[in-house]
């Protein structure tokens, strides 16, 4: 049971980390436009190729 | 015959997490506040009650010789839950705040859903603080992450309904608009009286256990019935209904007037089916927290399940048009869809 006084402090800063990433991932952009990178392969141009 | 594919494709939605891109900045910017904020109540949630099960073993160990080692665990996990929740509160449940002390009549409504979440917040959490730095008496921490997460969600949902309202009205018809100032007053109107007899019955309630009945049980029941309060499945139950009815009309454009009649139909009887469905789901689990029957973090399980309930049915409205859209518009003339 000693092993909780480690881990305890282990999963908080855990979920302080995850929490930072959640944000940055948020605000840097990642979830925007989400169906980007699915349709450049539709909208692709194949004139140039022949 | 691509790029209609592509077009057609953007006009719904995929993903209610990822944001659109038509929206002005400052929305965009609102809808990743409110996405940080969802994801970051979900985490603590998830977290805070983990610390939060040791202490509803405690009882099991007393006379043990483990209680003393446990104790202390409860007690470090005690602060590291308040250490959690404090973002949660400062940061995710600020919209909350800004609502208790901001009137807005452009959204009266908010004001009226704000009023009982702060007093289900602090007196949940204000005792718990006493209890953690006293080192005595149980905490709340989990309550209070679990309403505010629970509470982000619905109106997370009501925003991007709300949002696509806004910004995608172009081929709904004007009826539909009409129908929704009528019902959302109403909605309003139903919401409100809840609230205020919700208030009181909780006020009462928390008084009769604290005088009469058993003075340590008075919090847990308090705070169970101000949870309970939160009319959010209420406030959901029009804007969800109202912009599912428009991703209809934006998916198909060629709809008779008698067509448009019928699915504004459908709208209105969605819409009352929310209201009135999430409103009896509360009163009747109202007699149990007056009981004692229902802990705190259940009052928020018991919103989270009206409002996803709601959620769901709104979107069964849209689904019931989307997957046989074709044949309904064939055979809607006669004033009947044709199911199947």
């Amino acid at each position: 049971m000693e092993s909780l006084f480690l881990l305890l402090p282990v999963s908080f800063l855990f979920v302080i980390g995850i929490g930072i990433a959640l944000y940055w991932a948020v605000f840097s952009g990642q979830f925007d436009d989400t169906e980007e990178n699915g349709k450049s392969i539709l909208e692709d141009n194949d004139s140039n190729h022949t | 015959m691509l790029n209609k594919l592509v077009l057609s494709y953007d006009m719904r939605a995929a993903s209610i997490f990822s944001i659109p891109k038509d929206l002005p900045d400052h929305e965009r910017q609102k809808r990743r506040h409110m996405l940080a904020s969802l994801g970051i109540a979900w985490l603590v949630m998830m977290q805070v009650m983990m610390f939060a099960f040791p202490g509803y073993l405690r009882g099991d160990y007393i006379g043990t010789e483990s209680l003393a080692m446990l104790d202390t665990a409860i007690i470090i996990m005690n602060w590291l839950s308040f250490a959690l929740t404090m973002p949660v509160l400062l940061y995710c449940a600020w919209p909350i705040w800004q609502g208790v002390f901001k009137k807005s009549p452009s959204h009266s409504m908010r004001v009226n859903m704000d009023w009982p979440v702060a007093l289900g917040i602090l007196t949940a959490f204000i005792p718990s603080v006493i209890a953690t730095v006293s080192q005595q008496g149980e905490v709340y921490f989990e309550s209070v992450a679990m309403f505010v997460a629970f509470l982000l969600t619905a109106r997370y949902l009501e925003f991007c309904a709300e949002q696509s309202a806004r910004y995608s009205s172009i081929g709904a018809p004007a009826t539909l608009e009409q129908a929704r100032i009528i019902m959302t007053a109403k909605a309003d109107k139903i919401a409100f009286a809840f609230v205020i007899i919700q208030i009181l019955l909780a006020i009462i309630s928390g008084l009769v256990w604290y005088l009469f009945i058993d003075k340590a049980h008075a919090l847990p029941v308090l705070v169970a019935l101000f949870v309970m309060s939160c009319p959010c499945a209420m406030s959901m139950a029009v804007p969800t209904a109202s912009s599912a009815a428009r991703a209809i009309f934006l998916n198909d454009h060629s709809f008779t007037p008698e067509q448009q009649e019928f699915v504004l139909n459908l709208t209105r009887k969605t819409a009352n089916q929310n209201l009135y469905g999430s409103l009896a789901w509360h009163i009747l689990m109202a007699p149990l927290a007056m009981f004692g029957l229902v802990a705190p973090w259940v009052a928020a399980i018991t919103m989270l399940v009206s409002s996803l309930a709601v959620a769901w049915n709104s979107w069964r409205l849209y689904k019931k048009f989307h997957n046989q859209g074709f044949i309904i518009s064939l055979d809607w003339t006669a004033g009947k869809a044709v199911q199947g």
